[in-house]
């Protein structure tokens, strides 16, 4: 049986540097499909898809809600010529009715020790319209090393830099933060993943750099501490979201291979400015993410945060504006209060305004958006602050002899496509 | 009836309910009865204590079930939604109390507004 799986494309934001990471949903569901199944895979992003009769059954693999319309249009065409379409993924979840709409089957929850099931369902022609594993989380312990060489990796390389590869080491996550809806995806719990299990992908793994994709590792100090002291040995080199401030946490981070952290900046506090700091201290870079347009944020606000972030030698600043996406809470407080006025899912890509914010016009949050990126990269691109954190990674590993040289053979190739070779 | 000792001025008991997709969910409940002879029915969204669907989420399908096992019909009800405060950072994320109303359609309700009460106002409600 051929299966083909499909990550659909999706337009990034414009005048923004391009980066086409390896998907992460898509191969941790590939890992669960049967092994006589054959399965063929296009990430649209970053190859051209093919419509035509050779699958037998198809799935559309969606983590994003700009990544749905194009995912319906899809599904579509594969049903017009007679397919049957099955969708996953986060989006999938977010929008699982309207998605309905365009599928023969969706599947919500996680795959893990259920993917038997639905493709022996296909083969007996009884898909159901729902597999539905919402609040059933799998066995953690079940949750094996993801299938990568669906991946056609040559496709992940930016002039001969490779690009992270994304893993993760828990799922869910015990707060309620409000621009998030992980806690209507994943659960309202942490639920890390065994040790041994984690490690075992890790080793599995051919790139050194990755992106531990994990909501926060800040959510358990003594599997987190464990985590970091199992990893050291592998010498990864990586990027997360949020690790814990204690000392002895950091400092084991470090020594695993921490690169550089995602870290929410929401205002401009000693506690930020410290958590900064103390990051640093450990040499581990920063990326600020920075959400704008929350109802506590005026013009001056904004603008005070800029500058703030400048004073505190961020790393790398990534701004966005507040999508509210549904199953979060700012899309239940917006709908409430009626200020939501654009519902094109293709809008939802954070750098567009589609509700009314609540000191300014949706206009002038789009320009101060502007001004953000603008002010922040003035004096020091974004491409040079990024170049700044690849020499350090290169540092380090050629210290510790893990690097692996650029790739010459596709000096010339951004994602597959041609661009100046470099010199 | 669970009782908790987080238990509130407005919330005495919890409601278990299927939520989006049949996940089991739960909810913090008080229900008074008030002297003008309408029912007061206040629902917490209790977040990391409900394993499912938030209420806001499921408001008109949860509102429907609270009226039929309190026998109190959608036009003798107030129905109001309450968020607790988490202690977030941002300071706009705190507690809410929203009125909400309902319009009939066919044998279910939909929602028609929320309206934003500050807590006195609900204090006054629930002494009527």
């Amino acid at each position: 049986m051929k299966f083909k799986l499909i990550y659909p494309r999706w337009e990034k934001l414009e005048g923004q540097t391009i980066f086409n990471l390896p998907p992460h949903g898509p191969v941790v569901m590939a890992a669960e499909i049967p092994e006589h199944v054959e399965v063929d895979f296009t990430d649209e992003n970053v190859e051209n898809l093919v419509i035509d009769e050779s699958p037998d059954f198809v799935g559309i693999s969606m983590m994003l809600t700009t990544q749905v319309k194009r995912g319906w249009a899809i599904a579509d065409e594969y049903r017009k010529l007679g397919k049957k379409v099955i969708f996953g993924g986060i989006s999938t979840m977010l929008h699982a009715e309207e998605t309905m709409l365009h599928a023969d089957s969706i599947f919500l929850g996680e795959v893990e020790g259920r993917l038997g099931e639905v493709f022996k369902d296909f083969s007996r022609k009884d898909l159901k319209k729902i597999y539905n594993f919402m609040s059933k989380p799998p066995e953690m312990n079940l949750i094996g090393p993801a299938r990568r060489d669906i991946l056609n990796k040559d496709l992940y390389y930016h002039k001969g830099f490779r690009m992270v590869d994304l893993f993760h080491a828990s799922r869910g996550c015990i707060y309620d933060c409000y621009p998030c809806a992980v806690r209507y995806l994943g659960g309202r719990g942490f639920r890390p993943r065994p040790i041994d299990r984690v490690v075992e992908e890790l080793s599995q793994m051919d790139n050194n750099r990755l992106f531990i994709v994990d909501n926060s590792l800040a959510l358990d100090t003594q599997w987190e501490k464990d985590l970091f002291k199992a990893m050291i040995p592998l010498k990864k080199k990586w990027v997360s979201h949020t690790i814990e401030d204690k000392d002895e946490v950091l400092d084991l981070a470090a020594q695993a291979g921490a690169w550089y952290v995602y870290q929410a900046v929401f205002d401009t506090s000693d506690y930020i400015k410290n958590r900064i700091k103390q990051y640093h201290e450990y040499g581990i870079a920063v990326e600020g993410t920075i959400l704008l347009g929350l109802d506590n944020q005026t013009e001056d606000d904004i603008k005070r945060l800029v500058d703030f972030l400048l004073e505190i030698e961020l790393d790398l600043a990534e701004f966005t504006v507040l999508a509210p996406f549904p199953h979060t809470k700012a899309y239940s407080d917006l709908l409430k209060q009626g200020r939501i006025f654009d519902t094109d899912w293709n809008h939802y890509n954070a750098g567009k305004v589609v509700y009314q914010p609540k000191h300014m016009s949706p206009e002038r949050l789009t320009e101060l958006f502007q001004y953000a990126w603008d002010t922040f990269y003035k004096d020091e691109p974004q491409s040079q602050k990024m170049f700044n954190l690849i020499s350090r990674v290169v540092t380090r590993e050629l210290a510790d002899g893990t690097h692996t040289p650029r790739r010459r053979d596709l000096a010339d190739l951004s994602f597959g496509k041609q661009v100046p070779k470099l010199s | 009836m669970e009782t908790n000792p987080d238990f509130n001025k407005y919330m005495d008991q919890y409601f278990h309910y299927l939520g989006q997709w049949e996940s089991p969910s739960k909810c913090g409940l008080k229900v008074v009865h008030r002297k003008d002879g309408k029912t007061l029915i206040i629902v917490t969204e209790i977040y990391r204590q409900n394993p499912g669907t938030p209420v806001t989420e499921w408001c008109a399908p949860l509102a429907t079930r609270i009226m039929a096992e309190f026998q109190c019909p959608s036009d003798r009800c107030i129905f109001i939604e309450h968020t607790p405060d988490l202690g977030s950072k941002l300071t706009f994320y705190g507690e809410t109390f929203d009125l909400v109303t309902f319009q009939p359609e066919g044998k279910d309700l939909v929602i028609s507004k929320w309206t934003r009460l500050n807590p006195e106002e609900v204090d006054s409600l629930m002494d009527e």
